[in-house]
């Protein structure tokens, strides 16, 4: 049936279709909606999908269901395969039975706040095939091939989108679900395949997978997946692109005519994968043309291949690309970046409303720093925690406060200015130690949110108790995976997760650690919150606030309006306190007072705190 | 309009339903069985944050962004957002503006600039746009209630932009009203008031 989908969609259709047992994942823009469209289908009859702990924990899962033969599918973004990689190499060199695909998003031009890495270079360190899909379209198509390719060389295949095509929506002709095989799972114990104890047996395996990818080249090569178009004659421009760069080949060769080049004469050579390295359709295009054009995003991998590829035949070609400094190795590709190569390839002027101009407009555009919503339970840790700064006689930015991934970072922003850094999920701890063993001599307060905390960050603050180190941790408990788009994680509550899942009771696990100075706070109740970082920054030793109180777009959904705040005209003199501390974007500047946004509000009460002049009423629903 | 190649690029905040005006032009174009590539960046999409999208139309399996000069129409649903689609906008082509003004917290403590109309209408116009303003005092009630503004600003600009070469108001009627059986009286008439209203071509001077 054909119908709009995403590119992630795109991904578990393709794998519903192609009979996929095991899917597991961990939330992160862009690739979130693959497991999350999956979640809105409801229970499927014999496929297990779940939103594990983290990468690693579902690359686990997906690796031992492909052992037994069944098909599994794992998604990830960019930085979760650094997460998962320590397993998934490892996997790797075992193999699999059943097909296990891995899908990873990458994210050139950032659209969601993290390092531009590059993940072919993982494909290539694990000699994983990595197919790269230019639509929406071709990502239904890969996925299912990926499956096939997967069973046939007996290790698990990457497929790789980037922002750009896993968020784009398109028409794909969708077929109707494959159960999953009936087959009993059956696992051969054979430890020379699925241990590592010993030297001979890991490099068995190692050869084993070299060997895996010369045969995944074999049979994409007998697919044609890679498309080689020479020009009539030889001796022209050649070029070489790869992944979603492919969609803007056709449009860059218009501008390019219209730029005044002569494209009538060009060959091309369109790929789906940079690993394995396609020797052969290189070699053709590379005996064909005197300058060859390569077009990738991020990272020059492919035009690396390329000269080795030249150096190996002995042919004198002028290679175009990032190596020469023509293209950027920074930010998402259009039809632009592919015109500048063209033109300069061809050794045409490169005309001006090609280069990039500084945009004149945009400057003059208003600031729009990303704030926490209404309601947001944040808000009053970051005010709690500024204030008992304050209470302690510090003064601004004399004390470090680190970081972490998701919702939490908002607090980097103003009005709170409270965060300092970030690095990766689960940082914000042991970089806090790092901190204090540097011998900075200020409290050190570290911040992380649940679902981090459960991701990566309990190592750290185990670590950070077992060496008796003295900070403060905050972890922020709204009850869901929110930045990404509301996922439930293990603290979510038990009724919002799948039927037969348990919540895990995040205080009950931070008191099992050992941490005796705990304090369970509403970050609603500023005073409470406050009260306990005054405490907390007296104490020695490692000490844990946990603020708790749902998102509150969560609790908006259902329908929860824990208060409403209303303004007495009178007292309000529009001191604008309120605007400055709690920065909510609820609160509006009106002619003689300030106005309460009703609809955005949910009552949380953080702005009636600050009111030095009760001008906010908080009255119960 | 030649096969139908048509790129627009839609910019506003979290909150104005602004991926549900790309949506529905993607979802006409699906029924007219046009090519397209709908692309929402929706970041760290949230309430009066920046959100864009990107519409193409009529090519087999695009490269999904739009190049700079590249759109044939741009829809802005906010006064200061609209700079940020100026530079996509190809010469002479429309650029349908709704001048709602959403002033980030920073602007409404005085503490930081914000743009007027006519340093936006200027920016557009030296970028060779078309423009075509959308008063928002002008968006009706219904009901004694404020219609959506996606959908009367999609209504004018199925009146105002090139756009009406590619759909009639039929088609987009038919895919608003797919997306919501329920309110289907209520989004005709916003479409409706949308394409009756009137736009200023010219600067308007009391704004």
């Amino acid at each position: 049936m054909k119908k709009i989908v995403s590119g992630n969609e795109a991904v578990v259709l393709a794998a519903l279709a192609s009979g996929v047992k095991v899917v597991a994942g961990y939330p992160g823009t862009p690739s979130s909606e693959a497991i999350g469209s999956l979640m809105k289908m409801g229970k499927l009859e014999g496929t297990e999908v779940e939103w594990s702990t983290n990468e690693k924990v579902a690359v686990e899962i997906t690796g031992a269901a492909a052992w037994a033969g069944k098909r599994s599918l794992c998604t990830m973004k960019m930085s979760g395969l650094n997460v998962a990689y320590d397993s998934l190499i490892s996997i790797a060199y075992s193999g699999c039975k059943g097909g296990m695909v891995v899908y990873v998003c990458d994210d050139p031009g950032v659209s969601a706040g993290m390092c531009e890495q590059d993940t072919r270079g993982f494909a290539l360190m694990s000699d994983m095939p990595m197919l790269e899909p230019a639509s929406v379209a071709e990502t239904y198509e890969l996925t299912k091939f990926a499956f096939e390719l997967s069973e046939a060389i007996e290790t698990p295949v990457f497929v790789r989108s980037v922002t750009n095509v896993a968020q784009s929506h398109a028409v794909v002709d969708i077929e109707e679900r494959t159960l999953p095989s009936p087959e009993k799972a059956v696992w051969e114990k054979d430890i020379n395949r699925y241990a590592k104890a010993g030297a001979a047996m890991c490099m068995a395996q190692h050869r084993r997978l070299i060997d895996s990818l010369a045969k995944a080249s074999k049979i994409i090569a007998e697919r044609g997946l890679n498309k080689v178009e020479p020009a009539p004659e030889k001796g022209g421009l050649g070029i070489i692109s790869v992944g979603v760069v492919n969609g803007y080949l056709e449009e860059g060769l218009e501008l390019a005519r219209e730029a005044g080049c002569n494209v009538q004469e060009v060959s091309t050579l369109k790929l789906k994968t940079t690993v394995p390295f396609p020797a052969d359709e290189v070699r053709a295009i590379l005996r064909h043309c005197n300058t060859v054009l390569v077009l990738e995003e991020l990272e020059p991998y492919l035009e690396r291949g390329v000269y080795i590829e030249a150096y190996k035949l002995g042919v004198k070609v002028k290679i175009v690309g990032k190596l020469d400094g023509t293209l950027s190795r920074i930010g998402d590709y259009s039809a632009v970046q592919v015109a500048k190569g063209i033109c300069t390839a061809l050794g045409q002027e490169i005309p001006a409303n090609l280069l990039a101009d500084s945009d004149s407009a945009v400057e003059k555009a208003a600031a729009r720093p990303i704030t926490c919503c209404a309601g947001c339970p944040h808000r009053g840790t970051y005010m709690a925690i500024n204030q008992a700064l304050k209470n302690a006689g510090y003064k601004k930015d004399e004390v470090i406060v680190t970081g972490d991934i998701g919702c939490t970072i908002l607090g980097m922003n103003p009005p709170f200015n409270t965060v300092w850094m970030e690095i990766s999920m689960g940082a914000s701890i042991p970089s806090a130690q790092g901190f204090v063993y540097s011998g900075v001599e200020n409290p050190v307060i570290a911040t992380i949110g649940d679902s981090t905390f459960f991701h990566a960050g309990i190592s750290g603050l185990i670590n950070a108790i077992q060496h008796g180190v003295n900070l403060t941790v905050v972890i922020m408990d709204n009850g869901w995976t929110a930045m990404t788009g509301m996922q439930v994680n293990p603290g979510t509550g038990s009724e919002f997760q799948q039927p037969g899942c348990t919540q895990v009771d995040l205080v009950k696990v931070v008191e099992g650690l050992g941490v005796e100075n705990l304090f369970v706070v509403d970050p609603y109740n500023l005073e409470e919150t406050t009260k306990a970082f005054d405490k907390a920054l007296t104490l020695p030793g490692v000490k844990v606030v946990v603020t708790r109180r749902e998102c509150a777009i969560q609790a908006a959904r259902r329908k929860i309006k824990y208060a409403t705040m209303t303004v007495d005209q009178e007292k309000c003199n529009l001191c604008k306190l309120c605007i400055n501390i709690t920065g909510c974007p609820a609160i509006e500047l009106g002619e003689d007072s300030i106005n309460i946004d009703q609809a955005q509000c949910i009552g949380c009460g953080l702005c009636a705190e600050v009111c030095k002049r009760s001008a906010i009423v908080k009255e119960a629903k | 309009m030649a096969n139908n190649k048509f790129d627009i690029y839609i910019v506003g905040l979290g909150g104005q339903g602004v991926l549900t005006i790309g949506e529905i032009i993607a979802d006409a174009a699906f029924n007219k069985g046009i090519p397209v590539n709908f692309f929402p960046t929706k970041g760290m999409s949230q309430r009066g944050g920046f959100v864009r999208a990107q519409l193409r139309m009529g090519r087999d399996e695009p490269g999904p962004s739009i190049p700079a000069k590249g759109a044939d129409l741009v829809i802005s649903m906010e006064r200061s957002e609209s700079l940020k689609a100026v530079r996509y906008l190809k010469p002479g082509a429309d650029f349908l503006l709704y001048g709602l003004v959403w002033a980030p917290t920073a602007v409404m403590l005085g503490k930081a600039p914000y743009p007027t109309l006519a340093e936006v209408w200027t920016e557009i116009e030296k970028a060779h746009g078309k423009v075509a303003y959308l008063d928002p005092k002008t968006l009706p009630e219904y009901k004694e209630k404020k219609v959506r503004d996606n959908i009367y600003v999609l209504g004018a600009v199925m009146a105002e932009t090139g756009l009406k070469n590619i759909f009639t108001p039929e088609d987009i009627i038919a895919a608003v009203n797919e997306r919501w059986p329920k309110g289907a009286e209520e989004n005709l008439f916003a479409f409706q008031a949308g394409l009756k209203a009137s736009v200023y071509r010219n600067m308007p001077q009391n704004t």
